[in-house]
């Protein structure tokens, strides 16, 4: 028993020395002078698309090292905000107000698009209704209409399900669909696209939106229409790219002026052909 | 000499540590309380912006309702808030450049703040919402619209809780609070007889042998974290609640509920069993040789004389159902409106401040808001922690 | 005979209330471990994720799990024993040590999330660390003190107080006895708290939500001052996101399955020692 005890504790030991030597390395001011590092933080949405970029990346050029986590749009910029990541990713366009906070700092702000993406309204795949409005959309997602039979559906009460406040996804809804508009106070919200996936697939009257990159066999898109019912138009990966379907959206990275040689490697790589290769893979729409 | 100074050190080193959990306690409340209490400062009107009317609109103040019911379109004429009979036009910043071209604006926004005062001086009945910077405050033809701070009351008495409106958020807490008190009041609900049970069971009645198996499982329970639990119950429990029940939606409050009670279960089994054991040997084999059975003994001596630590056991049992954080968020559906029934889904203090303390921008409303949440949570915790102790000291054995 | 029945049913209530507890528990490992066993494999344990989670291994959560257990530790381990030495060997008046115990059972009863933003306001915010691993383990550390405290004092108050005089008997200072004596008869108990806190430790999500936790590195933290992955917020993030759910299970599976082994390991391994020592003490 003794002996295990002290072959524990000497473990613990070495190990602990092991990681103090490691704090004694670093002189706390500037950990990072070897290599690069680049922190991309936001969206959910654009997270799939940097992910499989980074891991790309790092076969190309080991020399940059790349963080990546989500949070939602608003995370991404007010992390750029107080200077605590390099690239904010985002699904909507940053807005007037914040741009000027970080230009009052006295920085320039820089926007590149990197993909689009068309937003998917899905429901239950047993649901009837298959043809929406912008403004029968606007009704559901508002909390004026609350039953299925009043889209031409079953006898069934409408559960919509929105992303959690932080996300891009939500503002660009609330712009586009909404006009606006706030939600009906007490929507269900998730953290995630795939926790949305998940609960639209148990739940038999829920509506909610996902990138198009998020759709699967588990979830039904509706056809959406923008001019009052005359054409419902399909998202779908080639509607998206000839414009005709309306909710597409681009997205963002947006990055501080100075910190441009920095980021420039990576960028430049997303936007090369093999990295707007990765944009198709990933199910969103490339520039070309 | 050197010894003398080293021994004087430690045992200063010693006293410090003693005092350490306060130290932290106090850092943790100075630091909550300041970030929370800033909240009571902040404008209404999300920071850096104003409203503006038209000079010539009576309207002198709006309350953060009436301010979210006019930008959603549900009120729509000036009528409705003391004004004139007159349609409301919604102005945003961005709206500038449909109007103007980006020339007439200028690179560098030099001309923006003429152009707005040109829109709202020929809209009479427009409602502004524009960046203090570029307002034009000093143009005849503009009134702004006095903001006032966010109050108490519309925090704490607040039924509507949406941090991201703009113009003006909105931070209503009951929903939330009666939400939290809602899924763990029900879990301590179930928890509480399956728990007492239990721990008759392995007090009075299980030998040794079942003691020995059952006490690993009640601390592997308490050991599963958090997140594997949620996990679980996104996956099994939902769904099962969700066709049990004919219920539209699976993440409900009585969902997280059964999740809760599960992880609250090994404190109150834990805590419960230790108050019955203590019961002395002499009472139990006085009841016994008076001829009551194991049963009576059971519920007319020992309970009793371990209700303080049942009680205990109850009020502990419930400071980690408030506190739980991810089970909750992952299974409970989120949605911010004071719950009518067990099946609504609600969205929990805890979960709101996982879900949204990421996106709020350091030292804004929103932050500040989700601090408060954080005090009330840690006030509701302390309240309990000092309840429990009080409680378990108390030794209210009455013979019956 | 009334009073017999009655007997019967209230006991035989508690026994099925006593293997319901147990079926709990068997239904939520038995899910977790039949889905993950699966997926477990050389190349899952040692491998970064791929594909956008839906393959590879989740080898970085685990090396960031592992620096959070060891960063909480090296911060909780020396403040917690220091602590427990103070209330039981000197602090002898009944209202100091009723005051700090009150103090450590209210710090042990804040939720965790509150730690999380506290954590985020001081460490991150206030004194500049940013998200970091250091961040995040002084906030582990805070969570752990009051595990760390109570069991080492259980420890110091189970050493007899023979041994203490027949140290002083021999002139031995009070710290002295105490270093030479009494922590090396306590360190085994001591340890046990070491061990359940590592448990506690390794399975928190919320305190590292917004003081460490990253989606993917691709890379291995470097620094005290890098973010890093961990297991419970990995699985998160598996459960929650991801484009393809279903592909991205199996991960989660797997994941959970290692969170809930190496909890459990630790948990249990801690129970088993605490066992062992209470038959020594009786033996003695």
């Amino acid at each position: 028993m003794k002996k295990h005890i002290l072959i524990l504790l000497t473990g613990i030991s070495l190990l602990s020395c092991n990681s103090k030597s490691e704090e004694t390395n670093s002189t706390g001011i500037e950990p990072k002078t070897k290599v690069e590092t680049v922190q991309i933080k936001g969206s959910e949405t654009v997270l799939p698309l940097t992910q499989k970029a980074v891991e790309e990346f790092a076969n190309v050029d080991s020399q940059l090292k790349l963080i990546v986590t989500g949070g939602g749009s608003g995370v991404g910029i007010a992390a750029l905000l107080n200077n605590t990541t390099d690239i904010a990713q985002t699904s909507r366009a940053i807005k007037f107000g914040e741009k000027q906070k970080i230009e009052e700092g006295g920085n320039t702000v820089k926007e590149i698009i990197v993909a689009y993406d068309a937003l998917a309204i899905i429901v239950h795949p047993e649901n009837k209704v298959s043809n929406l409005t912008r403004e029968q959309l606007e009704d559901i997602f508002t909390g004026k209409i609350t039953n299925w039979k009043e889209v031409g559906g079953e006898d069934l009460k409408i559960v919509p399900y929105a992303r959690e406040t932080s996300s891009g996804t939500y503002e660009f809804f609330k712009e586009s669909v909404l006009l606006n508009k706030n939600y009906l106070s007490g929507i269900m919200s998730m953290p995630a696209n795939g926790a949305i996936i998940q609960s639209i697939k148990q739940t038999k009257g829920a509506i909610a939106y996902v990138g198009l990159a998020y759709l699967n066999k588990d979830v039904k898109a509706v056809h959406v229409s923008y001019d009052g019912g005359k054409t419902f138009i399909e998202p779908s990966f080639a509607n998206a790219k000839n414009k005709t379907y309306p909710v597409v959206r681009p997205l963002f990275y947006y990055y501080l002026g100075n910190s441009e040689s920095k980021v420039k490697p990576f960028i430049d790589f997303l936007l090369s052909p093999t990295g707007q290769e990765i944009v198709d893979e990933v199910g969103y729409v490339d520039l070309r | 000499m050197f010894r003398k100074l080293s021994n004087r050190f430690i045992k200063q080193l010693l006293t410090f540590s003693g005092a350490v959990t306060g130290i932290a306690i106090l850092f943790i409340s100075f630091f909550l309380f300041k970030e929370g209490a800033g909240l009571f400062k902040t404008s209404t009107i999300e920071k850096g912006y104003v409203l503006i009317v038209h000079s010539a609109n009576p309207v002198g103040k709006l309350s953060s309702h009436q301010i979210k019911e006019i930008f959603d379109t549900e009120i729509t004429n000036w009528k409705a808030v003391g004004g004139k009979n007159q349609e409301i036009r919604i102005f945003r910043i961005d709206d500038i450049f449909n109007e103007y071209s980006k020339t007439e604006i200028g690179e560098n926004y030099e001309h923006l703040s003429e152009k707005l005062a040109e829109v709202i001086q020929k809209n009479e009945g427009i409602i502004a919402f524009l960046p203090h910077q570029y307002a034009p405050i000093n143009s005849p033809s503009v009134k702004e619209l006095p903001a006032g701070n966010i109050s108490v009351s519309d925090y704490f008495l607040g039924k509507e809780y949406l941090p991201t409106a703009t113009p003006a958020p909105l931070f209503g807490v009951l929903p939330l609070l009666f939400g939290t008190l809602l899924v763990s009041i029900m879990a301590i609900a179930l928890a509480l007889p399956l728990g007492l049970g239990v721990a008759i069971y392995i007090s009075e009645l299980a030998d040794e042998r079942i003691r020995k198996f059952l006490k690993p499982v009640i601390e592997l329970l308490a050991g599963i974290p958090s997140v594997v639990y949620g996990f679980f119950g996104l996956v099994v429990l939902a769904p099962i609640v969700q066709k049990t029940f004919h219920l539209s939606v699976g993440e409900t409050a009585f969902t997280g509920s059964i999740i809760l009670a599960i992880m609250a279960l090994p404190t109150i089994i834990s805590v419960a069993e230790d108050a019955m054991r203590n019961t002395p040997r002499a009472m139990r084999e006085a009841s016994l040789a008076l001829g009551a059975t194991q049963w009576q003994t059971i519920y007319k001596v020992v309970i009793p004389y371990a209700k303080s630590g049942i009680s205990a056991a109850v009020v502990l049992g419930m400071g980690r159902a408030i506190g739980e954080t991810m089970a909750v968020l992952m299974v409970t559906g989120n949605a911010a409106v004071i719950p009518t029934s067990i099946f609504n889904s609600v969205r929990t203090i805890p979960a709101t401040i996982a879900a949204e303390l990421g996106e709020a921008p350091a030292g804004e409303a929103h932050y500040q808001a989700l601090f408060l949440l954080g005090c009330i949570l840690f006030l509701i915790t302390m309240v309990i922690s000092v309840a429990a102790e009080m409680i378990s000291k108390k030794k209210n054995f009455k013979p019956v | 005979m009334n009073k017999k029945i009655k007997q019967q049913i209230a006991f035989w209530i508690f026994r099925l209330f006593s293997v319901l507890i147990v079926g709990i528990l068997l239904s939520i490992l038995g899910f977790i471990i039949f889905n993950g066993i699966q997926v477990i494999n050389w190349e899952f344990l040692t491998t970064a994720p791929r594909e956008g989670m839906t393959a590879g291994g989740i080898f970085p959560a685990i090396v960031g799990t592992f620096y959070l257990v060891i960063g909480s530790l090296i911060f909780a381990v020396p403040l917690g024993v220091m602590s427990a030495i103070y209330t039981i060997e000197y602090a002898g008046n009944g209202k100091v040590v009723r005051f700090i115990r009150m103090m450590t059972n209210n710090l042990a009863s804040i939720p965790s999330i509150v730690f999380g933003l506290f954590g985020m306001a001081l460490f991150v915010n206030k004194l500049g660390f940013g998200d970091s691993i250091l961040a995040g383990s002084l906030t582990l550390g805070l969570l752990t003190l009051p595990i760390i405290i109570r069991t080492s004092e259980e420890a110091l108050k189970a050493v007899p107080e023979s041994y203490r005089s027949g140290s002083y008997a021999l002139g031995a200072s009070k710290l002295m006895t105490i270093r030479k004596v009494v922590l090396p008869s306590a360190m085994p108990n001591i340890l046990t708290g070491i061990i359940l806190s590592v448990g506690r430790v390794s399975g928190e999500t919320a305190p590292i939500l917004f003081t460490v936790a990253a989606y993917f590195l691709p890379n291995l933290p470097d620094s005290i001052f890098s973010q890093a992955m961990a297991l419970p917020y990995h699985l998160y993030v598996l459960a929650t996101s991801g484009t393809d759910i279903e592909a991205s299970r199996p991960m989660a599976y797997g994941t959970a399955l290692v969170l809930i082994v190496i909890v459990l390991f630790f948990n249990l391994s801690a129970t088993i020692l605490r066992q062992r020592m209470n038959k020594k003490l009786r033996h003695n």
